[in-house]
């Protein structure tokens, strides 16, 4: 049972969330990428350091034990493909998945079709599996981590990543302030 | 300050105190009790013979989990059927069930024999490994072998090792010392057609 009313509610709640700080308009979404809107670089930004620096404390602390934490698997060839038909589609419509299903609740026609359009394209890369396969399952490097690339221990990841972020956020203001 | 600078602020000091906190991962701080250990290896609770692990397999002994600690394109070469692919350098990171029986298998049993201390270490109850290794799995499951000479319990003894055998694919062997010993290894052939008939089911 709280295997489906836990993920409901954090699914709800991040939905109100994302709608709340905006993500549910194409424009705002869409706006990253001319770089006049970082809305997106900061909510996501901000999630990866809240997720990151709690992960990493409570793992220390012993609160939470960090195998029981999903890492998924790199599959480089596949992975930088997907990125890139998922960065098009991302400016086309203006939303990714997350914030279709945002915008579709909200009851905007563009975040309906978007949707629809996810299901489709899931549906035929299902169908088109056969022809994929090879592609899928090339270049797989297992569970790759940051601190296993650059041979630098979990923490002095977590405390670059800090410092990138928090210079991102930074730079960010400086240029919207420009603007 | 607003309630973002704040925020930062929190931010800035965890992740600056990060690299100085040591690992994050339980495994990293497991301790040892030698003492149990040590006796459980003389006991020879350490290990089960690749024979009790066919056995295990075949009866679908529940929370069973076979652990292959080689490379991974060593585990795709051959492997044990049911076998999950965890390399040594993973395991402490792997989870497993407080009611699960693990067995670790590796090429000869070293790697296996370590990896079974460091799940000692982890705090998983039943830990065992082959203590031969996969030579172990082809000499006494795969291609068993019953001396031409052998008493009529020691046949009646073969009967459902042979069984076990040919349930995964293996090629056992009744016959004379000398023919046997040609036949000790599975060709390439019979291993494919293994590998094959595996796949299958």
């Amino acid at each position: 049972m709280s295997a489906i009313v836990l993920p409901l509610v954090i699914g709800a709640a991040f939905g109100w969330t994302l709608e709340r700080a905006g993500l549910g308009d194409a424009r705002k979404l869409a706006g990253q990428f001319y770089l006049q809107d970082f809305t997106v670089l900061k909510v996501i930004m901000s999630a990866i350091l809240t997720a990151m620096l709690g992960g990493f404390w409570l793992g220390r602390l012993g609160i939470i034990d960090l195998s029981a934490f999903y890492v998924p698997e790199t599959f480089l060839a596949a992975q930088a493909v997907g990125g890139l038909v998922f960065g098009v589609g991302f400016v086309l419509c203006g939303l990714c998945p997350g914030t279709s299903c945002v915008a579709a609740a909200s009851g905007k026609g563009d975040g309906l079709a978007a949707v629809a359009g996810l299901l489709t394209g899931v549906l035929a890369t299902g169908l088109a599996m056969p022809v994929l396969e090879p592609l899928y399952t090339a270049t797989a490097l297992g569970t790759f981590t940051l601190p296993q690339l650059l041979h630098v221990s979990y923490g002095v990841v977590v405390g670059g990543v800090t410092l990138m972020a928090l210079a991102m956020f930074l730079g960010v203001e400086r240029l919207e302030r420009r603007a | 300050m607003s309630a973002g600078r704040n925020l930062a602020a929190a931010a800035l000091v965890l992740g600056a105190a990060a690299p100085f906190a040591g690992s994050p991962h339980a495994a990293s701080r497991a301790t040892l009790d030698i003492e149990a250990l040590a006796a459980a290896i003389a006991a020879g609770e350490d290990h089960v013979s690749a024979l009790q692990l066919a056995q295990w397999i075949r009866d679908r002994k529940p929370g069973l989990r076979v652990i292959d600690v080689r490379s991974p394109a060593e585990f795709a070469g051959f492997a044990i059927p049911t076998a999950e692919n965890i390399p040594i350098e993973a395991l402490t990171r792997a989870e497993f069930a407080a009611g699960d029986t693990v067995v670790l298998y590796s090429e000869g049993g070293a790697h296996a024999g370590q990896a079974w201390v460091l799940l000692k270490a982890k705090g998983v109850a039943r830990a065992y490994f082959i203590a031969g290794g996969l030579a172990d799995w082809r000499d006494e499951v795969l291609s068993p072998v019953l001396p031409a000479d052998a008493s009529p319990a020691a046949q009646a003894a073969f009967r459902p090792i042979a069984e076990l055998s040919l349930y995964f694919g293996g090629a056992p062997v009744a016959g004379p010392a000398g023919s046997a010993a040609t036949q000790m290894r599975p060709s390439s052939a019979g291993a494919e057609l293994a590998a094959i008939r595996r796949r299958g089911c």
